[in-house]
């Protein structure tokens, strides 16, 4: 095995999440020292913090700990367990390293727009990228707008009916503008470009265009 | 002074007003029940921002009753295509869906109907009966011994999820810490906020419950396509459903009793109750029993003991604010967005609240059974839906409500970011149920720790003083016993077998 291959299949999504419990644990320590937090403010997320610190610390190297602290670390048990002996004698026998447990479900290859000109894009990174650009893009130009432009993309990418995602992106930005006219909320506006002038051309007009213009 | 309280809430729970949204909620909660990956936390955290508008109790009574009738809606996935709405029917699908199979769908569909509603609807008097106990228990504890409860639900959801004590603890101090951002509690200081005016109120944990639930559940459902793959047909009689859970009383009650009794403990849930339930009953008919093979008492007793662990969980959740499951924990964090506080205030002046909720949940089991049994027919049309139709849905709405908490951008960063690490916390067995415990209790944690040490300036000593404060010292033998108690427990058995 390669030492890229071996450095690969060290690197889980388990080991990234526990490295970055590490980093935040930390600033959530230090962050109060550096600016003098008073000691109501200061004692509690430290506390909290040391224990994150802590326990990722073993959980990432409880491969490489003395006997009893690794079998504790790795130790799973439940107030239903009979004997725990039994357990601590399953972690000795169990050496595999620090690894993914859970298996995929049973997933099933979707028919994308991608796929058809050769772009092969994993469902859930799918699912993950068009919700952060749908949050920035709506950020920026105002839920409103986006929502319409978000579902038809997402819908049409894995080749639902076009009828369909009209008809549900009609009632996602029926959504929205529900929120906004109940709830006063400003999803009209955008921190970057500002399309609230059409809400009315859109919306309020939408009824006296639809009976043959003004 | 119960007894008005209990008049009083009577008359709250039946307004019309609350009886609409008793309704709705329960018909949500079977619909978003019965579709598998959506579930009643999902379903609870994105109704929960929009709850914002509503009364308290008219909020409350809507969250217990999507609630309620998720559990029940997640039967009729389980018993129809195999896959159970909620975890909690995962027992159901053992033979609910070889009944199915033998064309007796509307029987096991109208004996989960039946018993769940049944079972519920004792549990729910069983509520009732209970309070004035409860609000004596409650009036006992103090600060010290209200944080040393949160460290408590957090070990034990630890132990009852069955995985890693120190994974379970990294997940619960995770939550606490995140709930320290912005100003703090005793002081006008601000905390971790870098500068950023909107981390100043922190993140909502509202926000925090719609990421780790809603939003982490459709990372999972991405790669699914349609719920049901296959035509669903359904055949068989509703009568002979009802008349056999009357031929199986035992079975019914008994299963009742362990939802109940395994509901209070916090942190177990649903999940644990129904395989408990099927469980015993499997060992208490070995002689008859076809387990596995479509036999109706398989489908009785997870059935029988599901809606009474929503009536047993309420317990810890209302009297302690310690959570037992993902649904309680947005129902919790429910209770404390509409300024309701757990505890002695729920079980004293605001004892009518609580009646409200309890009565509400008993007419919730009439009505699931009317609903129930009436839905029979139409009921694979709820599994015939497309996973790629409901999660741009689920994603709008879940910005939509984040934004709605504060007008923060902040919370629907926070869906983002506390989603895709529910996501891998659930793929690497770190209980987000502790995690989510540990944001919606750090505030009542922090206050509670702060004052304990202003009562005993100071000295940490009042977390375990057996004499001026034994309830405290009880506890923190509890914690010590639930986190060591299991790796002590094989130390001192081998030291034993060696002399």
């Amino acid at each position: 095995m390669s030492n890229s291959e071996s450095f690969k299949r060290k690197v889980t999504a388990e080991r990234v999440m526990l490295v970055v419990f590490l980093v935040v644990s930390a600033v959530f320590i230090l962050e109060p020292v550096i600016e003098s937090y008073p000691d109501d403010a200061r004692v509690f997320p430290q506390l909290t913090a040391s224990a994150v610190f802590i326990g990722s610390l073993l959980l990432l190297l409880q491969n490489y700990l003395p006997g009893p602290l690794q079998k504790f670390v790795a130790e799973s048990v439940s107030i239903t367990t009979s004997d725990s002996s039994e357990v601590i004698d399953q972690v000795e026998e169990d050496d595999e390293p620090l690894e993914e447990v859970d298996e995929p479900e049973e997933e099933y290859k979707k028919e994308t727009l991608g796929a058809k000109y050769g772009y092969e894009v994993n469902e859930t990174v799918f699912m993950v990228s068009t919700a952060v650009l749908y949050f920035v893009v709506g950020w920026a130009a105002g839920f409103l707008f986006i929502t319409p432009l978000y579902i038809l993309g997402y819908t049409l990418w894995f080749r639902v009916n076009p009828v369909v995602s009209v008809g549900l992106a009609i009632g996602g930005t029926a959504v929205i503008y529900l929120f906004m006219t109940y709830l006063v909320l400003p999803f009209d506006q955008g921190h970057v470009f500002d399309f609230s002038p059409l809400v009315p051309m859109l919306f309020d007009g939408a009824p006296i265009l639809l009976r043959g213009g003004l | 002074m119960a007894v008005d309280a209990f008049f009083e809430g009577l008359s709250i729970a039946t307004t019309p007003e609350m009886l609409v949204w008793l309704t709705l909620g329960l018909l949500l909660g079977i619909v978003l029940g019965a579709l598998p990956g959506i579930g009643s936390p999902v379903g609870m955290a994105i109704v929960l921002p929009l709850t914002l508008p509503l009364d308290a109790t008219a909020a409350i009574i809507l969250l217990v009753a999507i609630y309620s009738g998720a559990m029940f809606g997640g039967s009729i996935s389980a018993i129809l295509i195999n896959a159970p709405g909620t975890e909690s029917a995962a027992a159901t699908t053992l033979d609910g869906y070889p009944m199915s199979q033998n064309g007796l769908a509307k029987n096991a569909l109208a004996i989960a109907t039946t018993a769940s509603a049944l079972n519920g609807f004792l549990a729910a008097i069983a509520l009732i009966i209970l309070s004035p106990v409860l609000i004596e228990v409650v009036l006992a504890f103090g600060s010290p011994e209200y944080f040393l409860l949160a460290i408590l639900g957090i070990s034990l959801i630890t132990i009852v999820t069955q995985g890693s004590i120190v994974k379970g603890l990294v997940a619960g101090a995770l939550g606490f810490m995140i709930s320290t951002i912005g100003t703090a509690i005793l002081s006008p200081r601000p905390r971790y906020t870098f500068g950023q005016f909107g981390l100043y109120e922190g993140i909502d944990f509202v926000a925090a419950l719609i990421g780790m639930f809603a939003f982490a559940e459709m990372m999972k459902l991405a790669a699914r396509k349609q719920i049901s793959e296959d035509d669903v047909e359904i055949a068989g009689s509703v009568r002979d459903g009802i008349t056999t859970i009357f031929k199986y009383p035992m079975t019914t009650l008994k299963s009742g009793l362990i939802g109940m009794g395994i509901g209070m403990v916090p942190g177990s849930g649903a999940t644990t109750s129904t395989f408990v339930a099927y469980a015993e009953e499997a060992r208490s008919s070995t002689k008859d029993g076809r387990f596995g093979e479509g036999d109706p008492r398989g489908v009785i007793a997870p059935e029988a003991a599901n809606n009474p662990t929503v009536s047993g969980s309420l317990i810890p959740t209302l009297s302690f604010g310690i959570p037992g499951s993902g649904s309680t924990a947005v129902l919790l964090g429910g209770i404390l967005m509409h300024g309701l506080q757990p505890g002695p205030v729920l079980f004293g002046e605001q004892l009518q609240i609580t009646y409200a909720l309890f009565i509400s949940l008993f007419l919730g089991n009439v009505l699931i059974l009317a609903v129930g049994l009436t839905l029979i027919p139409y009921a694979s049309k709820i599994t015939e839906l497309d996973t790629t139709l409901i999660i741009p849905m689920v994603v709008v709405l879940s910005y939509a409500g984040a934004y709605t908490l504060n007008q923060n951008w902040w919370d629907v960063g926070a869906v983002i970011v506390l989603g895709v690490l529910g996501f891998y916390m659930v793929r690497n067995n770190y209980s987000i149920i502790a995690f989510v415990l540990g944001i919606v209790l750090g505030p009542i944690a922090e206050e509670n720790f702060f004052r304990s040490l202003q009562i005993s300036g100071g000295e940490y000593t009042i977390f375990f003083d057996p004499i001026n404060r034994p309830l405290s010292f009880l506890l923190t033998l509890a914690i010590f016993l639930i986190l060591f108690g299991p790796f002590l427990k094989g130390r001192v058995k081998r030291l034993v077998s060696r002399n």
